[in-house]
């Protein structure tokens, strides 16, 4: 933990800060200089400044990360008394989450959902300022506080669509919903605090793998906090136990919030869930024994069920951002798959890399499909796909857009969804030992998921190419909606004839920004307890969080049990400590 | 000194505080109650944090104070929490006239 604060953290930190007073000062501004004038004007004006801000931002992030860090920066940068990342991962997710922002404040200035737009853009600002953080975070309680922030504007956000009822039933469902899970969440994290004594994600990562790995069963304590953990990230990513929030508050939040919450949201809950569960809870990922497993196997049901029920549930829906939210939650089902390899694999860096590809294209994609919802929501006030009849005909650049954004969901080779696809499953094949079966299920599964996806995404295309419709055309779009759908799909294409470009950066990203905890040398990816060791003093100890047993006993028991017996402890320390510095 | 009350009770306080805020959320038909269970919820939360804080000793190179900063923000998300809550729910109430949750069923499929 680096000691002491340097002007220079507030340095890197600048951009970050920069928005939370640019929204702060939106909100002056539509108080004082736009009072009383019309919401157009004012959603015009509010929406430039917002834009204003985030390309500023967006420039100095960059300009930053070219003055401080330089192809040197492979080391692991903290900032503010290593609470937050201050490297690449912090830079690269901050230019990320600022043009998801950028694409989300055109489609916000496309029609009046409401009229207070001081707040609207406030909210926008300051909930993508709390997704960095979410994704900077390093100890778990800058990332519950970054997670509420988040969470907290995303419900006033939902709620905001002045002239449908349904919106404000969607803001007060997801913040049932939302505010339950994080209260689960949090009740995890306390039980962790528990065990280890510390909110430090490497430090729990560090203290729980130098105690034996007895895995999950027996182990009461640890079971219940992985268990809400995983709840609240459930809950957050929208899998499927947990997902009943998620199509209606799609369909009913606006659509620029809807595509903010599939994109944005969804990418910092799933870099925080790889980051707390990959990093912190990472020893108990799995364990050789199949009497007593570690989170993987729960999770691999939460996803195989995650992507089936999306997909099947998508077939059958007829309201475009309806079916847009059972694809999300779909896509959500595969991330896991991602979060799974990289909870096992021997390379956890490399896996998240292939995740973290996935979900920019992902996020990509999905705007672009936002944005075309957004389109005839404000023609028509409605969102069904029938609306799409024909369009392609009248506006033939659209329709190959939208059928490049179709491919790329599906997974068709020449598009950047197809990579995605790939190197996260070629990821999950990857990993060795007893969890192979399981990880060969899950890609199977995947693909054959992938080809059900197919028939609702073509569905979408069929009625934009195929049908006739007697209905007046829709006006052009204006460039606040052909930008999502344009750079989506110039982007989704460029990634897919050059995904290397991403993948490396992803990849630098992960090297320098993520602590996974050791894994050992074993070929199976495993740290296999040697036969022999005395594990259930440990296991009682951690069993029961009685004052003795946090972290002295936690040092003390590895020092007794792990000298002895095991090899692969020592010989652990030293090959995963090596690429980290 | 007399005898300290063992850290267990505190952890059984809690996760009962946390069961009936849970129970709360699921039977309560009324928003205002809701509300009011998640408040219990996160508070059951806090108290592990004051407890594990207080019955442990923090492990080298950790701030002395974490657990009580822990609840200190939580606290103040709580209240940052009722008051959108209660924001959305008069949102409701002026649509439906009402506060009850399973009359908000406007969106389902």
């Amino acid at each position: 933990m680096p000691s002491g604060l340097s002007i220079q953290d507030f340095v890197i930190f600048s951009p970050v800060i920069l928005l939370t007073i640019w929204g702060l000062l939106s909100l002056i501004f539509d108080l004082t200089l736009l009072a009383g004038q019309d919401p157009t004007t004012r959603n015009r004006a509010l929406g430039m400044w917002t834009l204003a801000g985030l390309v500023g931002s967006l420039v100095l992030s960059q300009f930053l990360s070219y003055k401080f860090m330089g192809p040197s920066a492979g080391t692991d940068p903290q900032i503010f008394f290593g609470s937050l990342n201050g490297g690449v991962l912090f830079i690269q997710f901050t230019s990320l989450v600022i043009l998801f922002a950028v694409l989300i404040t055109c489609l916000s200035m496309v029609w009046n959902f409401t009229s207070h737009w001081g707040e609207y853009y406030a909210m926008l600002i300051w909930s993508s300022v709390s997704m960095i953080l979410l994704i900077a975070a390093e100890d778990l309680l800058t990332l519950f506080l970054a997670l509420e922030t988040m969470t907290i504007c995303l419900y006033l956000m939902t709620a905001m669509e002045k002239s449908k009822q349904r919106s404000a039933e969607a803001g007060l469902k997801y913040f049932v919903y939302g505010s339950v899970s994080s209260a689960l969440f949090l009740f995890g994290i306390s039980l962790v605090y528990g065990m280890t004594g510390t909110l430090s994600i490497a430090e729990i990562g560090h203290i729980l793998s130098s105690t034996e790995k007895p895995g999950l069963t027996g182990n009461v304590v640890g079971g219940v906090a992985v268990l809400m953990i995983l709840v609240g990230f459930g809950f957050k990513v929208s899998a499927v136990p947990f997902h009943q929030w998620a199509p209606d508050v799609y369909e009913g939040a606006p659509t620029p919030v809807s595509a903010w919450l599939a994109s944005g949201s969804k990418l910092a809950s799933l870099v925080a869930m790889v980051k707390v569960m990959g990093g912190g809870l990472g020893s108990w990922a799995s364990t050789n024994s199949p009497t007593s497993p570690g989170w993987v196997g729960l999770l691999a049901l939460i996803s195989a069920a995650t992507m089936t029920y999306g997909n099947f549930a998508a077939l059958g829906q007829t309201n475009l951002k309806r079916l847009l939210a059972y694809s999300s939650i779909a896509h959500a089902g595969y991330m896991l798959v991602g979060v799974i390899a990289v909870g096992l694999s021997t390379e956890p860096e490399e896996a998240a890399a292939a995740l973290f590809f996935y979900l920019v294209v992902y996020g990509l994609t999905t705007i672009a499909g936002f944005a075309l919802a957004a389109w005839i929501d404000r023609d028509r006030g409605t969102e069904e796909v029938e609306d799409l009849n024909g369009l392609a005909r009248r506006h033939p650049y659209i329709g190959v857009a939208v059928c490049i954004l179709m491919l790329s969901m599906i997974g068709i080779p020449p598009t950047a969804g197809f990579f995605g696809k790939l190197y996260m499953f070629m990821e999950a094949l990857n990993v060795g030992g007893t969890d192979k079966v399981t990880m060969v299920g899950l890609v199977a599964l995947g693909l054959f998921n992938s080809v059900v996806s197919a028939f609702y995404y073509i569905r979408i295309l069929k009625a934009m190419f195929f049908r006739e419709s007697d209905r007046a055309d829709l006006k052009p779009m204006g460039p606040e909606i052909a930008l999502p759908l344009g750079l989506g799909a110039v982007l989704t294409l460029f990634f897919g004839f050059n995904s290397s470009i991403l993948l490396s950066d992803m990849e630098s990203v992960s090297r320098s920004g993520l602590h996974f905890t050791q894994r050992s040398v074993n070929p199976d990816g495993y740290n296999v307890p040697a036969p022999g060791v005395v594990k259930p003093a440990a296991l009682k100890e951690v069993a029961k969080p009685a004052p003795v047993t946090k972290p002295a006993p936690a040092a003390k028991s590895s020092a007794t049990t792990t000298k002895p017996a095991t090899p692969a402890k020592p010989a652990t320390g030293v090959p995963a400590a090596a690429p980290k510095s | 000194m007399t005898q300290q009350i063992p850290l267990t009770w505190f952890l059984y306080f809690a996760s009962a505080s946390f069961a009936i805020g849970l129970m709360g959320v699921l039977m309560r038909r009324n928003a205002i109650g809701v509300l009011m269970a998640i408040e219990i919820m996160l508070n059951a939360a806090n108290v592990n944090f004051v407890a594990f804080w207080r019955y442990g000793t923090a492990p080298a190179g950790e701030g002395p104070l974490t657990g009580v900063m822990m609840a200190l923000f939580v606290v103040t998300i709580a209240a940052a929490e009722v008051a959108v809550g209660v924001g959305l729910i008069l949102l409701c109430y002026r649509r439906w006239r009402s506060a009850d949750v399973e009359e908000f069923d406007g969106l389902s499929g």
